[in-house]
């Protein structure tokens, strides 16, 4: 092949891309469900690229909830906690006035006969 | 003429073509030598523009994940030790300071500060340790100096800090309200100071209880993520980059009940606030069948009696030291399963208390007053807890081979800091033959607790071996290993010797220790609303140098003060133990003496008391009689 024969090649295509017969002089056509399975594809793989990135998002929106969550349950827990103890329930009765104590009996159990 | 034009052609062709790819292999030739010079200036001296940097590099940021670390926990599931951040208040109080400085700007100056003014109101309502005016002098102070980093409170916590960032200003942001929040991981201990040297802490080099013996299972492993920004500037996980999941400590499960670890705290406090003399005292608990601990109180003052009762240190596993009168059940164990005390009424002579060599026994010549006797039962010996009688029955029977009681000794696991979920047990000190610290009277002062050196957990051990009928249990503390509530690792019990002696020696040992109780040095446990067994004891302490001040006796001081340690050991209830309890009471350099029989067992008797109304064993039991007839109405 000559230079002449490549530089008509290119002459040709500019030609054709500028008359807008470019796709028909390469004979696209017989391919184009190819180009649109190949459109199809591309796009769906941005699309899902950019859902990735949504629900991506969304687990660290939920992981920050989640661990203030946490925090919030373990303070909680603590301070209840710190409630549910023989001497912490006296001293509160007493604050209030009550003359309930701790037994000094244990409980009877009631039992079927 | 045609082949030769032909001929002619081709070779003009050719020419073009070796001209052409001569030019082309020229040109790929330099830039092979160009490329290998300009790799060769890379590697060497080349540096790339920061600014370039930037433009290649992908915008990409490790994340580390820290572990969550594990909880402890009591034996019901209740939390003792927590994780979680707590936040620190900062606020920069130059924020747009230089803006607002700007001509024209005066007003939005002022609108700050009357919004500061309304952020002060905010806080002294929230925090109520300032006023409102002093909550504005400062940040408006602030303002003036130009405080960058003007601390208003430490350690808030999740919702506190939430609430204040919807304050005035504050909700404005970092840049027009100033507001910094510094978040710091911290353990939450929700039960104070109950229990706290057992549970521990880890802070860099300091790490001691729970806390650090299982640091590596409380602590999990880090864990990373690279995380990549979106088109809409948001941080997420690249997926492409390699990541490792974070792994949250394991929670660990005590043996420690909450309930009784609060009734031994008190009762201990009571006793130790209601004498100055008094520095310390201890408390254990411990499951007779199990050897599992159900509570270990720790309390001490500081170097003076005002200082506030706390767990400053792990006296139950570290004091080593003389127990005193309470080791003379080693000796009774000892004798009544050689078989050279076949019963407890035997009796020996009295000897007007004197055992050659040892000092005489004023105990003994009280008495032979009262009862003008000449002979003393080893039981009444022991309930009233003669040193003459056990340094009798030690020289009697172990005189020739003394070798024979410390290989009780050592049976009784009372020669070896063994092992145990906390580092940190003190190593007994045992005098016995062979050794620089045994004499002619070593063998006698052993007999009645001087001599030997073992910390309270040992005591407490030896006697639960007696509650378990010889079967001496090994203490423990830690019951499982949870991770997000399923059990991973279960300790079970195990013993440390699976007979110290005969559960008939057991129970005649048992018998006297419920003498001691009943007509002994404890009769204040005589009313207690559970029979209980045990033994006081009452040991002078030995002084540092520094506190002796000169003087030679190692247990005075040169003004004649002594420091005292008082115990009480035993069981109940007594026909079927189920815990073991010890309590010691250590004293400052003092002219008074401390006894076994009296604040510990004082101690002792208001936590049998109370364990009796909350433990679930002892409920009475109530049958019911009546039958309540069914009064629906039947269908027809």
């Amino acid at each position: 092949m000559s230079l002449k024969t490549v530089w008509h090649a290119i002459r040709n295509t500019f030609k054709a891309i500028r008359n807008g017969e470019f796709l028909l002089r390469i004979r696209a056509d017989k391919f184009y469900m190819h180009i649109m399975y190949l459109f199809l594809l591309m796009w769906m793989t941005i699309l899902l690229s950019l859902q990735v990135d949504k629900t991506l998002s969304r687990v660290g929106d939920n992981k920050v909830e989640l661990e203030r969550l946490r925090i919030h349950h373990a303070e909680k827990e603590a301070a209840l906690v710190k409630l549910h103890s023989a001497s912490a329930a006296e001293i509160r009765l007493k604050q209030l006035g009550s003359e309930a104590a701790l037994p000094n009996e244990p409980a009877t159990v009631i039992k079927n006969k | 003429m045609r082949e030769q034009s032909e001929i002619k052609d081709n070779i003009q062709n050719r020419d073009r073509i070796h001209v052409v790819m001569f030019f082309l292999s020229l040109i790929f030739m330099v830039l092979g030598i160009f490329i290998l010079v300009w790799i060769v200036k890379i590697q060497t001296t080349y540096e790339v523009d920061s600014r370039v940097i930037g433009l290649f590099r992908p915008v990409e940021q490790k994340h580390v994940d820290h572990p969550v670390r594990g909880k402890i926990l009591a034996t019901d599931g209740r939390p003792m030790a927590i994780s979680a951040p707590l936040y620190d208040l900062y606020m920069d109080c130059t924020v747009r300071k230089k803006d607002y400085a700007e001509d024209g700007k005066d007003s939005l100056e002022r609108a700050w500060k009357a919004q500061a003014r309304e952020l002060a109101r905010y806080l002294s309502l929230e925090f109520k340790d300032r006023s409102a005016d002093e909550y504005a002098t400062m940040i408006l102070k602030g303002r003036e100096k130009g405080s960058r980093y003007l601390r208003l409170q430490r350690n808030l916590d999740l919702s506190t800090i939430q609430r204040v960032k919807t304050f005035p200003l504050f909700k404005e942001g970092p840049y027009t309200g100033g507001i910094i929040v510094e978040e710091h991981e911290e353990r939450i201990y929700p039960y104070d100071s109950l229990a706290r040297r057992v549970i521990g802490y880890v802070k860099e080099q300091n790490r001691i209880g729970l806390e650090s013996s299982f640091d590596t299972e409380l602590h999990g492993t880090e864990g990373y993520e690279w995380r990549r920004v979106t088109d809409k500037k948001r941080w997420i996980r690249d997926l492409d980059s390699a990541s490792v999941k974070v792994q949250n400590g394991n929670d660990i499960r005590t043996t420690l009940n909450v309930d009784f670890q609060d009734i031994a705290d008190k009762a201990l406090r009571a006793q130790i606030n209601a004498n100055e003399d008094i520095r310390a005292g201890i408390c254990i608990i411990m499951e007779a069948k199990t050897g599992a601990i159900r509570a270990m109180v720790n309390l001490s003052r500081g170097a003076t009696p005002q200082t506030v009762l706390w767990e400053r240190e792990n006296l139950a596993l570290r004091e080593v030291g003389e127990q005193g009168s309470v080791m003379k059940t080693v000796t009774l164990l000892s004798v009544v399963e050689d078989g050279f005390v076949k019963s407890l009424e035997q009796t020996i002579p009295t000897n007007n208390g004197l055992v050659p060599k040892y000092n005489q026994d004023i105990h003994i010549l009280d008495y032979q007053r009262e009862t003008g006797r000449r002979n003393i039962s080893v039981m009444h010996g022991f309930e009233i807890s003669s040193n003459y009688v056990f340094a009798y029955l030690a020289e009697t029977y172990y005189g020739k081979n003394p070798q024979e009681l410390f290989d009780h000794i050592y049976s009784y696991r009372l020669g070896e800091a063994f092992d145990f979920d906390i580092t940190g047990l003190g190593k007994p000190v045992v005098n016995r033959p062979g050794t620089a610290g045994w004499s002619g009277t070593t063998l006698g002062t052993t007999a009645y607790g001087y001599g030997l050196s073992v910390t309270p957990l040992h005591v407490a051990t030896f006697y639960n071996g007696i509650a378990n009928k010889g079967r001496m249990m090994k203490p423990y503390l830690v019951e499982s290993i949870e991770k997000d509530g399923k059990v991973i690792r279960k300790f079970v019990p195990s013993a440390l010797n699976e007979s110290i002696c005969s559960p008939a020696t057991a129970d005649t040992v048992t018998r006297a220790l419920r003498a001691v109780v009943n007509s002994g040095t404890a009769t204040r446990l005589r009313s207690a609303k559970l029979p209980v067994c045990g033994k006081t004891g009452t040991a002078r302490v030995v002084l540092t140098p520094e506190e002796r001040g000169g003087s030679r006796d190692p247990y005075m001081d040169i003004n004649g003060r002594k420091k005292n340690q008082g115990t009480f050991v035993g069981f109940f209830p007594a026909d079927n133990p189920k815990y073991t309890i010890l309590v010691t009471v250590y004293s400052y350099l003092s002219n008074k003496s401390f006894y076994g029989g009296t604040m510990p067992a004082l101690a002792v008797k208001e936590i049998v008391d109370k364990i009796y109304a909350l433990d679930s064993d002892w409920r009475p039991e109530l049958r019911r009689t009546a039958h309540v007839p069914d009064m629906k109405e039947k269908k027809k």
